[in-house]
């Protein structure tokens, strides 16, 4: 392939990202959140910061390092990924901040019509990007590659929703029934964009890791097909939003496709793993069955969550959220940050000298007992949830935020190298998470 | 069928004057006959011309010369029968390369293990000799390394989809 498959970039989402989820996880600590307080203007503002600063931008990040590898071609507008990444970051924290002005700070109000404007500028650019390099004659027959598109058609909904929804709290000439916007959102980001894109980038993943077969199933097929019918229903919810009309019936359509197209996943991934070449999978593929386990809980909480919603609604978004996508995301970011660091620094040294294996550059035992805390707080929330149990959900809280931090020091020391033996340790390093490209060109020139 | 000679573009005299060489690399392209490849010559590694030439149908195929040239040559996609199936960014006349000095079983390895292996067995042939890997699937972040270091290579799917087949034909001693 022309062009260097690395996304210089990735790793500053990631680090974005991590900054986000351990800024979320402290200020839900600090406003001291509890099960009963999510409508709170201080909770939603934690809320979009975990969504979209933690979950969007290290999903994002990932597809914008994938992307190419599933094309087999370069990232089209690369320069794009930067202004891509701080209009993100901007519309997050601005949107985060305008939240605050329900509560009465008039100050952070002009901030709350930002954030739609510069998330969906950072949104339409990764779009720009992604559908650039993906949209071939060749690719659109995989369904991983449109499994990726719905999702990028999942987070346009969720966009549009959410501006709505802003423009009705700020009390703009644009207004939507919220009551009924709400459920619809969530739809959206949760499972029309993020577990959606999870599914696309997992299939290869998972495959790369298990050493599995690759060819797809009839089970993938039909589960893009659900999913395609799933954002077009969603999408029809949006209008019918727009004419004021009622959507539970699509509501209703939306949840047993879910549970269908999430029972036909799993039973994709049990195919895989059972096809799998590997005897023992690594830590990452253990604890993605941990999330899997939270995505079907998370589904099965979703009936409730439409007909009765309250503490059951609250107890699936917490398992989806925090327990599938953040449980998948945080096994598989070590993982694919040591794959990186390693192709970064040691791909241009093979045949020249001895080159470390990519585990040695991480701590399995120190990830996994990081990744144990981090599960076992999502569930121990969920249930905190689900009963309204207050101390529960705010030891959940703690929880979390200790694996995070653990987590985020054992990602420095895989970029730093730290777990290597000095010797092994090349005397010059890339930066954290920063792009090194000029740098490493520069000194891949002076070897040859 | 016959397909013309490669057109020959050096774009360094150009980029010496200080011009963009763009305006005469596409005016290349468009006088190309048909199925005729076109062989550029720079001082640098033209990535993002890649994707223009992608866009336009043109499979590229880059390596650095032994005097830090490099030649890129962008085939059209789909010609050539020797090329036929073959993966983009494969070197156009990969049939016509010597049979394998070496073959490398690689299935069943975890990335990066198959780079590492081929990486260190590629250093070792000599300039010309062609190493032959089977692998599970396409190893994307070993095609710029090759690149880099001045190998070329040509690969594709086996019909069943199940391996990857990938012929590397080494350069010029690179250390």
């Amino acid at each position: 392939m022309p062009g260097k498959s690395l996304s210089p970039w990735t790793l500053s989402w990631f680090g974005s990202a991590m900054i986000a989820l351990l800024l979320a996880l402290v200020l839900a600590l600090a406003a001291g959140i509890g099960p009963e307080d999510f409508d709170r203007p201080e909770a939603l503002a934690i809320v979009h910061l975990f969504a979209l600063g933690w979950l969007a931008q290290v999903m994002l990040g990932a597809l914008v390092q994938f992307v190419p590898v599933l094309a087999a071609r370069p990232l089209a507008f690369s320069r794009l990924a930067l202004p891509a990444l701080l209009a993100s970051s901007l519309g997050t924290l601005a949107l985060a901040g305008g939240f605050l002005s329900l509560d009465g700070y008039e100050i952070a109000r002009p901030f709350f019509l930002l954030g739609p404007v510069a998330l969906g500028l950072g949104f339409a650019m990764l779009a720009v990007m992604i559908l650039a390099t993906l949209v071939t004659r060749q690719t659109l027959r995989l369904p991983e590659v449109r499994m990726v598109l719905v999702a990028l058609a999942g987070l346009a909904g969720l966009w549009l929703s959410g501006a709505a929804m802003v423009s009705t709290l700020a009390g703009s000439r644009v207004a939507v029934d919220l009551s009924q916007a709400l459920p619809l959102h969530m739809l959206f980001g949760i499972g029309g964009f993020l577990t959606f894109a999870a599914f696309g980038v997992s299939y290869k993943l998972f495959a790369m890791f298990l050493l599995a077969p690759e060819a797809a199933s009839w089970q993938r097929r039909a589960v893009f097909a659900l999913a395609a019918m799933m954002a077009g229903l969603m999408l029809t919810g949006l209008l019918m939003l727009a004419g004021d009309a009622g959507i539970t019936p699509l509501l209703i359509a939306v949840c047993g496709i879910s549970l269908a197209g999430a029972a036909l996943y799993l039973d994709d991934v049990r195919r895989l793993w059972q096809a799998r070449r590997r005897a023992h999978p690594e830590l990452n593929m253990s604890w993605s069955r941990m999330a899997l386990g939270f995505l079907a809980l998370s589904v099965l909480l979703l009936p409730f969550a439409i007909w009765q919603g309250g503490a059951l609604a609250r107890a699936s978004v917490f398992a989806a959220l925090v327990g599938w996508l953040s449980t998948l995301t945080l096994a598989q970011m070590i993982r694919i940050t040591a794959f990186l660091t390693w192709i970064q620094i040691f791909a241009p040294l093979i045949g020249r000298r001895k080159v470390p294996t990519v585990q040695s550059l991480t701590h399995p035992r120190r990830a996994g007992l990081a990744l144990t805390i981090w599960s076992l707080s999502a569930a121990i929330g969920t249930l905190s949830l689900a009963t309204g149990f207050h101390a529960g959900f705010r030891l959940a809280l703690c929880g979390l935020l200790i694996a995070a931090t653990q987590i985020l020091c054992e990602l420095v020391a895989i970029r730093s190298l730290s777990h290597l033996p000095a010797p092994e340790r090349p005397g010059l390093l890339p930066p954290l998470i920063l792009p090194a490209f000029l740098k490493s060109q520069h000194s891949a020139e002076n070897q040859i | 069928m016959t397909t013309p000679p490669p057109h020959e573009l050096d774009v360094r005299p150009i980029l010496a004057q200080g011009e963009e060489p763009f305006g005469a690399i596409m005016a290349a392209i468009d006088a190309l006959q048909p199925g005729q490849a076109l062989r550029m010559l720079a001082p640098f590694r033209p990535a993002p011309l890649f994707n223009v030439m992608a866009n336009r149908g043109f499979d590229c195929a880059d390596r650095r010369r032994e005097d830090g040239v490099w030649e890129v040559t962008f085939t059209p996609q789909g010609s050539g029968p020797a090329d036929a199936g073959m993966a983009p960014g494969s070197a156009p006349g990969a049939g016509f390369w010597p049979d394998p000095a070496l073959v490398l079983e690689l299935i069943g390895l975890e990335p990066p293990e198959p780079m590492v292996r081929i990486l260190e067995e590629v250093t070792m042939l000599e300039p010309g000799q062609v190493l032959f890997a089977l692998l599970d699937r396409e190893p994307m972040f070993l095609f710029p390394e090759l690149a880099q270091r001045g190998h070329e290579w040509a690969g594709n799917y086996a019909a069943d989809g199940q391996s990857y087949r990938l012929m590397v034909r080494a350069g010029a001693k690179d250390d």
